[in-house]
């Protein structure tokens, strides 16, 4: 997994690359966690070029959602599909998380 | 064509064939598997008389081939074998290599031999390289050169020693389909392999060779899909499937991914199915993870490709149980998945063993 981060219009856009799975959710975690600690809370997480989301990477996105909503912020996910957006079907995470088609639409919908 | 009787071989105290008994005829194929070590190469061996057989009689068209009298060199030339590592002269052109045995052996004038040589590289495919070297070749031209050289003798019968095991993957193919030709074409053969696929589409015949006698034969169909004896099935069974034992929570997922990759590439599984399949097994893990720490969990992945069925089987000791059904789990992200995956699972207690099989959809889109 590789994870990058950059800000745009004040909110913190996420690209994350390769495989969120057992291995690699606990650093994914640790990241965020450092991000909303740090005061951030307006976040976009483009899934281009994710390949692969198991359970434990379906954990950290809750969490995420979880802790954002009690500091009132906001998460949008972009470009979920193949493999990933089945994974989200199979668990009902596409009724969870709002998602948009690109970067620029999600940032448009962050208020 | 061949009949073999009573055929057994020992290495000192060491019994290697007890007691073979078959029948080979004109232009059959007959492909011989079985585990490492049960003695194939030893009943070539003893075929083409490279091994004195300790009992037993081998007849070529009625001549007893064991007999004093009988010459072994014109047997070998009746019943060539191509052996696993080429065996070409290295000093030797490529048609050298195959005019050699020919001119000396047969008494063939040159010309001949090297006008049918030709004829024999053409038909492997090789001709352009009739002038090179064996170490200018690849593994899978060498192979391809030895098949020829052994056609030069003009043989009433080909016995093959696993002829693609040495090679590279990417030169098995070449030479299987050299040999699928000459089985057209209506070669007589006896081929020891460990390519399945090949031996199921290729032969008329399959034996299971365990315990040093002739265990199991039939056709391809009865050996490959329905086995009758226990051991032939294990053996059958375990060569299409994937298993694995895990036996501590710190398993290697990427190394095991890595394999049930392989697995999938080998059984042409769509790239959907091979997703699930690593899903899946990722998920069974999270569940079983707690148990990791004091018992060893066996995973076994099949895939039959005439039902098209892809089956996932857990095994584990220890207290009875579906891991399924467990109470301590903080949410059922994972259970959601493992459930949409699959088209069934039942969970069993057996032989002092959980068992819990796995169903998987194979039509998902
Ligand atoms: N010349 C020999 N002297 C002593 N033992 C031998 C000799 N040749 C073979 N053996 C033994 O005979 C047994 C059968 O060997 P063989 O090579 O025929 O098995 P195989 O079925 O061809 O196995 P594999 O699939 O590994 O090629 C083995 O235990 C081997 O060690
Ligand atoms: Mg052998």
């Amino acid at each position: 997994m590789d994870l990058q981060t950059r800000t745009e219009n004040n909110a913190i856009v996420i690209t994350i690359s390769g495989r969120l799975d057992t291995v690699t959710a606990p650093e994914y975690e640790k990241k965020i966690l450092e991000l909303i600690e740090g005061g951030n809370n307006r976040f976009v997480v483009d899934f281009e070029q994710l390949d692969f989301i198991s359970s434990a990477g379906l954990r950290v996105l809750l969490l995420m959602a979880k802790l954002l909503k009690e500091k009132n912020g906001q998460v949008r996910l972009v470009n979920v599909k193949g493999n990933v957006y089945s994974v989200f079907e199979m668990s009902g995470f596409t009724t969870l998380f709002k998602m948009e088609n690109s970067i620029a639409a999600a940032l448009a919908t962050l208020i | 064509m061949i009949r073999i009787e009573h055929l057994s071989k020992k290495f000192g105290d060491l019994v290697v064939l007890k007691d073979i008994t078959t029948e080979i005829t004109k232009g059959e194929v007959v492909s011989i598997i079985g585990p490492s070590g049960t003695g194939k190469s030893t009943l070539l061996r003893c075929l083409n008389l490279l091994e004195q057989p300790s009992g037993g009689n081998i007849y070529i068209d009625g001549v007893d081939i064991l007999d004093k009298k009988t010459d072994a060199a014109s047997i070998r030339q009746k019943m060539n074998m191509v052996f696993q590592s080429f065996n070409l002269f290295s000093h030797l052109s490529v048609i050298e290599n195959l005019i050699l045995a020919p001119v000396k052996l047969k008494g063939m004038n040159k010309q001949d031999a090297q006008t049918k040589a030709l004829e024999l590289l053409r038909l492997v495919g090789l001709a352009e390289k009739a002038n090179n070297y064996p170490d200018e070749l690849s593994g899978g031209q060498q192979q391809r050169v030895a098949i020829a050289r052994c056609l030069a003798m003009e043989p009433e019968i080909i016995l093959f020693d696993e002829p693609t095991s040495a090679l590279d993957p990417t030169m098995v193919r070449e030479v299987l389909s050299v040999i699928r030709r000459l089985a057209k074409e209506g070669m007589t053969m006896a081929i020891v392999t460990h390519e399945m696929d090949f031996a199921r589409d290729v032969s008329n015949r399959v034996l299971y060779m365990d315990e040093g006698i002739i265990y199991e034969e039939g056709s391809p169909e009865q050996i490959f899909d329905d086995p009758q004896k226990e051991k032939t099935r294990t053996f059958i069974q375990r060569i299409r499937c994937y298993t694995c034992r895990i036996s501590s929570p710190d398993y290697d997922l990427y190394a095991m991914n890595a394999e049930i990759e392989a697995f999938c590439e080998k059984q042409i599984l769509s790239k959907k199915s091979q997703h699930n399949l690593l899903l899946l097994v990722e998920e069974l893990l999270q569940l079983y993870r707690p148990y990791l720490k004091t018992m060893a969990l066996d995973i076994t992945i099949a895939y039959s490709e005439k039902t098209e069925r892809l089956e996932l089987i857990c095994e584990s000791a220890g207290q009875k149980g579906n891991p399924l059904d467990s109470q301590d789990l903080s949410d059922d992200l994972g259970l959601m998945i493992i459930r949409n995956l699959t088209e069934s699972i039942s969970y069993q207690w057996l032989n002092g063993k959980n068992r819990l099989q796995l169903l998987i959809k194979t039509n998902l889109t």
